[in-house]
């Protein structure tokens, strides 16, 4: 929405971010007050990418809905399914082979690495440093290359099932993606020293976004977003699942609180990341990878949670002794990390805002799909909507 | 009187210029590619780019004020008439004797009338994107206005064209003047938009800055203008700091070897903002002014 008239530039106009920018890969609108260059108060409309996917899940059986948790979002797919798995098995009240533990455990971490790597290409990207981009792309697909020997696909790999995995593990993959490891490991230490000593990405990174500690409580921000705040908040650590609690690994936090701490966590991380794969790979005993579950689960409620990528995944959910659960409820961590936007955005200039949203890692797929109470949600989009036609026609049709 | 028009319109005059900007461009293109580990573009790309926005609709926004079409033709013409007089390879066809300073009023026309095709074009971003090119304008020409006088204050004289010949003679001025030079070279990174300056064109921030209500001829002109500044830069850089041009197959080598010095320098940093970017070129400008004192004394 812009204040401004063809005749008159009023000192603190609105410039309309989103819903398609180029900044940002998926759309949502950011209502940015600016004076002069520094931003004053943001508002955030998110509810672009809406799919229904809980009211759809209530219409599927088990197994199908599983396939609908995995299309929720194109990075953190693995995620989204062991936790959709981990609750059908809470709410069975079973326990999944040893070896199906590690496998998730595998493929989760293999997962983080190439999040992170995506993300600190895309950080590359928004600072102006297209090298830096390409450079960790292009090592990102090796990632992908293991991925790809462990699950099938390089996206969206139907590893999981409700009782373990579909796919065993052989040997020959397990050298291979040990190489492809000991790669990645020599790159990502070089990407952190590009990251925490190259003089213009200091100063694009250092000082800027600044959430501080009580803020991060308040607004209960989850992921790397308040580790780098000091919070020491990781559901690997806090609450143990698949096998978490047989490896050894630090969870690391940083005080900095602006996006350099973020930087550094998120690489840091991908080296425990690789530490932890290393030792499920040694630790992996053979044994099944499945077991039968029934098709019909029994009425009762159950909660499970992860650390995806970007943070406290929590699915809720319900059955009614049928084969469709009754309700499934999802949080994803984007959700939370919107609050974040506004403390971290206030006082900043224009100019870091692309850098600054990009900090918080956000995957608006995974968010949207959180069912926004949907009046509430409607009168936005025809408000946007209302507002771009305007701007860009001159006249107000409606 | 026929000479002269072929001077003035093939060589070395605009078609010459405009061609070899396009395959200079091209060249940037591609080496930088390389070195960020992917192929890149074919050389002639920004040739086929050029012809594409030729082709396409003219699209004029509502929104547009009064100089929509004359800044772009106006930049573009501004600079290939700063072009014009420059010595390439020892010929030159707009002789004048108050080179310099015509030189410099021509590449701020060019800017000036840039900035005001973001302010006409009633967009915004148009106008941010405007805005910044003008912050650039003022941190940029400080550095580079004292560079230019380094040369012409050493040889006494203002016309390219003697400058040129007078360093053939004696040897290129940035082994005697290496601040100026410096500064110079600085000063072509942020007028041509190149990281890690190239700010108004933040597609990132504000979506294309300044040419965001551009379509077909007229966007053909300010991409145009963007390129044929970076090799007049070149060129006026060769004449005045780095050893002139006697032949033509010279002014090719060296010209060649600053646009790999500007492409090294290209692709290994990130993007400064526009504060930051200031302070950096006022820096820069008073290294210079070290250098123009000891000219003076």
């Amino acid at each position: 929405m812009i204040i401004m008239s063809g005749k008159s530039l009023k000192r603190c106009y609105s410039l309309p971010i989103g819903p398609q920018h180029p900044a940002f890969p998926e759309a949502e609108n950011l209502e940015v007050k600016v004076d002069g260059e520094t931003i004053v108060d943001v508002v955030v409309n998110v509810g672009y990418l809406h799919r229904g996917i809980e009211k759809a899940m209530e219409e599927r059986n088990y197994i199908r809905s599983l396939y609908l948790s995995e299309r929720i979002c194109g990075i953190c797919n693995f995620v989204h399914t062991t936790t959709y798995c981990s609750l059908v098995e809470n709410l069975l009240d079973i326990e999944i082979p040893e070896r199906a533990m590690y496998i998730r455990t595998i493929a989760l971490e293999l997962e983080r690495l190439q999040s992170h790597m995506l993300w600190a290409g895309i950080a590359g990207y928004e600072l102006g440093f297209d090298t830096l981009f390409h450079y960790i792309w292009r090592d990102r697909e090796f990632i992908l290359d293991a991925i790809e020997l462990l699950g099938g696909k390089r996206v969206n790999y139907g590893l999981n099932t409700i009782g373990g995995v579909r796919r065993d593990m052989s040997e020959d993959v397990k050298n291979k993606i040990g190489k492809i490891l000991k790669y990645i490991e020599k790159r990502f230490k070089y990407y952190i020293k590009v990251f925490t000593t190259d003089i213009t990405i200091l100063r694009r990174t250092e000082g800027i976004g600044i959430l501080e500690k009580k803020d991060a409580i308040k607004y209960c921000i989850v992921g790397p977003t308040a580790r780098a705040s000091g919070v020491d908040y990781d559901i690997r650590r806090i609450d143990p699942y698949m096998a978490y609690n047989m490896v050894d690994f630090n969870i690391i936090t940083d005080n900095g609180c602006d996006i350099q701490a973020r930087v550094k966590v998120r690489l840091l991380e991908a080296l425990e990341s690789i530490s932890i794969i290393k030792q499920c790979l040694k630790d992996i005993k053979k044994g099944d990878i499945r077991i039968k579950v029934p098709f019909i689960v029994p009425e009762n409620e159950a909660i499970s949670r992860s650390e995806a990528p970007r943070g406290e995944i929590v699915y809720y959910g319900r059955s009614n002794g049928t084969d469709k659960p009754e309700r499934i409820k999802i949080r994803t961590p984007t959700y939370i990390n919107l609050l974040s936007i506004k403390p971290m955005l206030v006082d900043e200039n224009l100019a870091d805002l692309p850098i600054i949203v990009m900090s918080i890692d956000p995957c608006f797929s995974c968010t949207d799909r959180i069912t926004i109470i949907d009046v509430k949600s409607g009168k936005r989009e025809i408000l946007g909507e209302q507002e771009f036609r305007k701007r860009v026609d001159g006249k107000n049709d409606y | 009187m026929i000479i002269d028009a072929i001077k003035i319109f093939v060589y070395p005059g605009m078609i010459f210029i405009i061609i070899f900007s396009l395959f200079y461009f091209g060249f940037l293109r591609k080496i930088t590619a390389r070195m960020q580990n992917r192929i890149g573009p074919p050389l002639w790309q920004p040739i086929f780019d050029i012809i594409k926005l030729f082709s396409k609709e003219n699209i004029i926004p509502e929104n547009a004020k009064l100089g929509f079409t004359l800044w772009p033709v106006l930049s573009i013409a501004s600079i290939l008439t700063a072009g014009l007089m420059i010595p390439i390879g020892g010929d030159v066809v707009l002789n004048t004797s108050g080179g310099i300073i015509l030189i410099l009023y021509f590449f701020v026309i060019s800017t000036i009338s840039s900035f005001l095709a973001g302010l006409s074009s009633g967009n915004p971003f148009g106008i941010v994107g405007g805005l910044r090119k003008i912050v650039q304008l003022i941190s940029y020409e400080f550095p580079f206005i004292v560079s230019l006088i380094v040369p012409a204050l050493f040889f006494k004289t203002l016309s390219p064209f003697m400058i040129n010949s007078y360093q053939i003679i004696s040897g290129p001025l940035f082994l005697l003047y290496p601040l100026a030079s410096s500064a110079f070279f600085i000063s072509i990174l942020a007028k041509c938009e190149i990281p890690p300056f190239h700010i108004p064109d933040a597609h990132q921030e504000i979506v294309s800055g300044y040419m965001v209500e551009y379509t077909g001829t007229r966007l053909a002109y300010l991409h145009l203008v963007h390129m044929v500044k970076f090799f007049v830069l070149i060129s006026l850089g060769i004449c005045l700091f780095f050893g002139g041009s006697l032949t033509f197959v010279d002014f090719i080598l060296k010209s060649f070897i600053l646009l790999v010095l500007i492409t090294i320098v290209k692709v290994v940093v990130a993007r400064l903002r526009v504060d930051q970017m200031l302070k950096f070129y006022w820096f820069f400008g008073f290294l210079a002014l070290l250098d123009l004192l000891r000219v003076m004394m």
